[in-house]
C-alpha cells in the first residue's frame, strides 16, 4: 500500500451499511460462487459448489472481513449432504453469515476450508467422523472422536446404531507401539501424554514428540469422553428434555451458561418471549457459574505450575464452595443445575428472598479479599511470573485463525465478549467492563480470569439490587410457553452465548416435528484447544502443561 | 576456632564403658557398632514414619485449609500404621522389560546412601556412631551416592517418564552439588575442621552475652548469606519446591518413581524423607550449632532433644515450601544453579577466606 493512500480501518469491508449487512452486496462480491441462498434466522446464507468452497471463505474473509469461522456443521438430508460454515466477525459478532456447501449422496466430497480458517481442521474432521462427508485437500483427514476402526458414521440416515463394532485383535493391537515416530535413527522421543495422566484435566491424550525436554510436535487427540451429546438431543423434545444436557457439557458448575446457551438458541428458533424478570435471574445465575468455573480454572492452573495439591488450589475450592452453596439454594443442584426452562427459570428466587441476597452480598463483600490473596500467592510470585510470562504464546491473528473464543482469545488481545458484542439477557443493561490483556501469554490468560471474576461480581450485584427492588406483581418467571413446541419446518438457526470458556453456540435445524432434526454443538474447548500445538511447539514440556492448564479445557465440552 | 582435633566420645565407646569392655577389641567395636548404628537407623525411620507420614498430611492440611487424618487413633496417629500396612501390603508390580537387577537395587541405593550420611552426625547427648575427621566430607560424597540410585530407577525402569525425571534428577544434582558443597567449605574455613563434633564445637561459643545468658556463635548467624544459600542449594538437592523437578508430577507424572510399586515405592519415598531429614541434619550441624541449645548457658531438653527440633524445622520449611511455591522450569533450574548459585558460592567462599584471614 502506498503512502497516498492511507488505511481507513472499514470503509475497504464490503456488505457493511449502517443497518448491519447488505447480504446482497456479498453476492455481488462472490460473484458466480453463488448458487442460491437460504435464509437462515440467524443469518443470511449463501449456497456454494463444493469445489470453490475455499474460493469463497477467502473472499468473505479477506475482503468481507468474516474473520472468525464460528463453527461448521456438517447434515444429510434425504437427496443430499450439507456442510455450514457459520462466519462471523471478531469486531461485530452479529455480523454473520453462512456459507452452505451441498454435496452429493454417491460422492460427498467437499473442498476443505483449512486454509482459510485453521479451525475448520478439526471441525470438518468431526463432520467427516460422525456424518460421512469427506473434505479435499484437508490436510489430516482421520476420525477425530470416534476410534480410527469405527465402521459407519452415526449421525448419517442410514447408520445402523443396533450394528455391533466389531474390532479385531489385529486392529486392537496397541498402536503406540513404536517409540520413534521418525525412525530409530531419530534422536527425538515420542510420548505420550495422556489419556492418564495428572495434568490432562481428564481424559485427553496428546501424542508428543519430545527432543530433549523440548516440544517437538504436539497432537492432540480427543474423544475419550465422547457421548453422543448431539444425538441424545435430536432424540429428545425441545421443550424439557434437551435442557438437561448442557449441564453435562461443561460440567466444571458453568452448567447454566451452558443451559442458556440451548435457551437463547431455542427461544429464538420458536420465537419465545422471556420475562424481563427471568432475565435477570439468569444473568446472575449464570455468572455466579461463571466465578465458579474460573474459580476452578484458577486453581487447576496453580496446580499444573506448581505440581502438586499446594494451597492455592485448596483456597480456590474453598471460595467455589461459597458459590455452589448459592447456586444449590437457587436450583436445589450443585453441579447439574437444570435450571432454565425455555422462556424463562424453573422456579422463582428461594424464599426468604433477603436472606439469599444477603448470602450472595456476604459473598460479594468477601471477593475483593479473597482475591487480594490470590495476586499475593499466584500472579505477584516472582517463580510463578518466570514460568509464565512469554510462554505458551498465542498471536492474535492465530487466535483468530483457530476460532479461539473467551478468556484465550482475550488473554490475546482480542476484545471479543458475546454479552457485550452480541447482547442478550439483560448484560446491555448493566455497567461492566470487557477484559482484554496483551501478554498473549499464559499469565495473561490468569489475569483475564481473575479480572473477569471481579466484573462477574459486579454484574451480579447489580442484578441483586435490581432483584430486591422488584415488584412483588411482576415476578413472572416464566413466558406462555405451548405444552409441545414445533418449530417452523426447514428453520435453522445458530446461536450462541459467552459460555464460561468462550463462544458456546448451538445450530438447530427443525423438520415441523417436536424434535431437533439437527442439533450441533459448537463447543469454545473444542476450538481452544486447537491452539495448544501452536502455543507449545518449541517450548518445554513444563509449559506445554502450563499452556494446557491456561487454556481452561473441559473433556466433557470437547468431546461433548 | 583452630585446628586442634576434638576427638569426641562416640556412642560406641560409651556403651562399651557401659558395659564393662574397658578399651574395645576390633571385634567388640564391630558388634557395638552394628548395635549403635541400628539404633540410630530405627530411630531416623521412627522420625520419618511419624514425619513423612502423619506429620506431613497434617502440616499440609494445616496451610492448605484442611483437617487431615483425624479418625484412626488419637490425632489420627495411627494412620501411621495403617498406611504402612497398606503399602506393604499392596502387590508388587514389576513392568516388563525393566533392567533388573538395576530396577531393583536403585531404591536400596537411595535409601542406604542417605542412611548412611547419619553415621557422622552428631545428635547430641553423645549419640554419634562415628566422628571420622573427614565427617563432612563424609556426608556429602554418600549423600551424593544417591544420583547413582536416581539414574539406576530411572533408566532400568523402561519408561520415559522415568527416563526423563533421572535426567532431570542428575542435572539437577549436579547443578547444586556444587554450590552446596562450596557453602560448607566456607564453613569449615570458621572451624579450621572437617569434623563433625569439631564444627559443633566451634559454634559453642556465645556471640553476645547479657548476663550469663548470650546467643551461641552459630554459624546462621555469623555467615547468613552462606546459610540461606545452603538452604537454598538444600532445596535442590532434595527435591522440594520450587525444585521438584526430578518427580514434578502433571509434569512426568511421577519422574524416575513412576514405575515403582508397593515396597520399592515405599524405599522410594523412604529415602526422599530420608534424604530431607540428612539435609536437615547437615544444616543443623553446620548452621544451627548441632544439638546445643539457643540459648547459650540454658539447656532446658537434652540434646538429643534440640537437635530433632531443629531437624523438624528445617523439614517444616521443606514442607512449606511445597505448599506455596511454584516449580521452576528445568532449564530455568539449570540457569539458577550454574550462573547464580554457583558464582554466589564462590563469592561466599572467597569473601569468607578474605574475612576469616583478616580476623585470625
Amino acid at each position: 500500500m502506498s503512502l497516498e493512500q492511507p488505511e481507513r480501518p472499514g470503509s475497504d469491508v464490503v456488505g457493511v451499511t449502517e443497518d448491519g449487512i447488505d447480504y446482497d452486496a456479498l453476492e455481488a462480491l462472490l460473484g458466480e460462487h453463488v448458487i442460491g441462498r437460504e435464509a437462515h434466522l440467524n443469518a443470511e446464507a449463501f449456497v456454494v459448489r463444493p469445489d470453490e468452497v475455499a474460493a469463497a471463505l477467502g473472499t468473505l474473509r479477506d475482503e468481507a472481513g468474516f474473520d472468525h469461522c464460528s463453527c461448521v456443521t456438517a447434515q444429510e438430508y434425504e437427496d443430499r449432504y450439507e456442510s455450514i460454515y457459520h462466519l462471523r466477525k471478531y469486531d461485530d459478532p452479529t455480523q454473520e453469515v453462512g456459507v452452505v456447501v451441498p454435496t452429493s449422496k454417491g460422492e460427498p466430497v467437499s473442498q476443505s476450508g483449512n486454509e482459510v480458517y485453521r479451525t475448520a481442521d478439526w471441525h470438518e474432521r468431526e463432520a467427516y467422523d460422525l456424518v460421512g462427508i469427506e473434505y479435499e485437500d484437508h490436510p489430516d483427514m482421520r476420525r477425530i472422536l470416534l476410534p480410527e476402526t469405527w465402521q459407519g458414521h452415526p449421525l448419517g440416515m442410514d447408520y445402523n446404531a443396533e450394528k455391533a463394532q466389531v474390532v479385531t485383535l489385529r486392529e486392537h493391537a496397541n498402536p503406540l507401539e513404536e517409540d520413534h515416530r521418525a525412525g530409530e535413527s531419530s534422536d527425538t522421543m515420542f510420548v505420550n501424554i495422556g489419556p492418564h495422566h495428572p495434568a490432562t484435566h481428564g481424559v485427553l491424550h496428546l501424542k508428543t514428540t519430545l527432543d530433549g525436554e523440548q516440544v517437538g510436535d504436539v497432537d492432540p487427540d480427543i474423544g475419550y469422553l465422547h457421548r453422543c451429546e448431539e444425538q441424545m438431543c435430536q432424540q429428545s423434545t425441545y421443550r424439557h428434555q434437551i435442557m438437561p444436557y448442557p449441564d453435562r457439557w461443561d460440567y466444571i458448575s458453568a452448567g447454566i451458561l451452558n443451559e442458556w446457551a440451548y435457551a437463547r438458541a431455542a427461544e429464538d428458533l420458536a420465537g419465545l418471549d422471556v420475562p424481563e424478570y427471568a432475565q435477570v435471574i439468569r444473568t446472575m445465575s449464570a455468572e455466579l457459574c461463571r466465578i465458579a468455573s474460573h474459580f476452578l480454572a484458577l486453581g487447576t492452573f496453580a496446580l499444573d505450575v506448581y505440581g502438586d495439591f499446594t494451597a492455592i488450589f485448596m483456597y480456590s475450592t474453598r471460595d467455589r464452595e461459597v458459590v455452589q452453596n448459592i447456586l444449590e439454594d437457587l436450583t436445589g443442584q450443585r453441579l447439574m443445575f437444570n435450571y432454565l426452562r425455555l422462556g424463562g427459570v424453573a422456579w422463582d428466587l428461594p424464599e426468604p428472598r433477603q436472606e439469599f441476597f444477603e448470602q450472595i452480598r456476604d459473598f460479594l463483600d468477601e471477593l475483593p479479599g479473597r482475591l487480594e490473596e490470590y495476586h499475593d500467592m499466584i500472579t505477584s510470585n516472582e517463580i510463578f511470573q518466570m514460568r509464565c510470562v512469554n510462554t505458551g504464546v498465542l498471536e492474535p491473528e492465530t487466535a483468530k485463525s483457530y476460532g479461539a473464543t473467551g478468556p484465550v482469545a482475550r488473554g490475546s488481545g482480542i476484545d471479543y465478549d458475546l454479552r457485550r458484542d452480541d447482547p442478550y439477557g439483560y448484560y446491555d443493561q448493566l455497567d461492566w467492563d470487557v477484559i482484554t490483556e496483551d501478554g498473549c501469554d499464559n499469565y495473561s490468560r490468569v489475569l483475564v480470569r481473575m479480572q473477569e471474576v471481579e466484573e462477574s461480581a459486579k454484574i451480579i450485584d447489580q442484578c441483586v439490587t435490581l432483584l430486591e427492588q422488584w415488584p412483588d406483581d411482576e415476578r413472572t418467571i416464566q413466558s406462555n410457553v405451548p405444552r409441545t413446541l414445533k418449530p417452523e419446518a426447514d428453520s435453522e438457526i445458530y446461536r450462541s452465548v459467552e459460555a464460561a470458556k468462550g463462544e458456546l453456540g448451538i445450530y438447530m435445524r427443525a423438520d415441523g416435528t417436536d424434535t431437533p432434526a439437527r442439533f450441533k454443538i459448537r463447543s469454545p474447548c473444542f476450538s481452544n484447544l486447537q491452539t495448544l500445538p501452536e502455543m507449545s511447539e518449541g517450548e518445554y514440556i513444563p509449559d506445554l502443561i502450563a499452556s494446557l492448564g491456561s487454556l481452561d479445557i473441559v473433556l466433557g465440552e470437547v468431546d461433548r | 576456632m583452630g585446628g586442634s582435633a576434638v576427638v569426641a566420645q562416640t556412642t560406641v565407646d560409651t556403651l562399651g564403658e557401659l558395659l564393662g569392655l574397658g578399651s574395645l577389641s576390633a571385634i567388640e567395636d564391630f558388634l557395638l557398632s552394628f548395635v549403635v548404628a541400628a539404633g540410630i537407623v530405627v530411630f531416623i525411620l521412627t522420625l520419618v514414619a511419624v514425619s513423612g507420614i502423619w506429620g506431613k498430611r497434617k502440616i499440609t492440611a494445616a496451610f492448605t485449609d484442611r483437617i487431615a487424618v483425624n479418625r484412626i487413633g488419637p490425632f489420627g496417629l495411627l494412620i501411621i500404621v495403617a498406611d504402612a500396612v497398606r503399602l506393604l501390603s499392596k502387590e508388587l508390580i514389576v513392568p516388563e522389560g525393566v533392567d533388573r537387577p538395576a530396577y531393583d537395587i536403585g531404591p536400596f541405593v537411595m535409601v542406604a546412601s542417605a542412611l548412611l550420611g547419619f553415621a557422622v552426625i552428631p545428635m547430641g547427648s553423645g549419640v554419634q556412631l562415628a566422628d571420622p575427621e573427614v565427617g563432612l566430607v563424609y556426608v556429602f560424597a554418600v549423600a551424593s551416592i544417591a544420583s547413582v540410585g536416581l539414574v539406576m530407577a530411572g533408566y532400568s525402569s523402561n519408561n520415559k517418564y522415568s527416563f526423563l525425571g533421572g535426567l532431570r534428577a542428575v542435572a539437577q544434582n549436579l547443578a547444586y552439588e556444587i554450590p552446596l558443597v562450596l557453602t560448607a567449605a566456607s564453613v569449615v574455613l570458621f572451624t579450621g575442621t572437617l569434623q563433625m563434633s569439631g564444627i559443633v564445637e566451634a559454634q559453642a561459643t556465645p556471640l553476645v552475652e547479657v548476663g550469663g545468658l548470650g546467643i551461641n556463635s552459630w554459624f546462621a548467624f555469623v555467615n547468613p548469606f552462606a546459610f540461606l544459600l545452603f538452604m537454598a542449594a538444600n532445596l535442590a538437592e532434595v527435591g522440594r519446591n520450587p525444585f521438584d523437578i526430578p518427580e514434578a508430577p502433571t509434569e512426568i507424572v511421577a519422574g524416575w518413581q513412576t514405575e515403582y510399586s508397593s515396597v520399592y515405592f515405599v524405599l522410594c519415598y523412604l529415602s526422599e524423607f530420608i534424604h530431607i531429614f540428612l539435609g536437615g541434619a547437615i544444616i543443623t550441624t553446620l548452621f544451627l550449632g548441632g544439638p546445643a541449645s539457643p540459648i547459650a548457658g540454658v539447656s532446658v531438653i537434652p540434646g538429643i532433644g534440640w537437635f530433632v527440633i531443629k531437624m523438624l524445622a528445617i523439614y517444616l520449611f521443606t514442607q512449606w515450601m511445597r505448599s506455596a511455591i511454584p516449580r521452576v522450569r528445568i532449564d530455568q533450574l539449570i540457569e539458577i544453579g550454574w550462573k547464580g548459585m554457583l558464582v554466589l558460592s564462590f563469592a561466599n567462599l572467597v569473601l569468607t577466606a578474605v574475612i576469616v584471614g583478616l580476623i585470625a
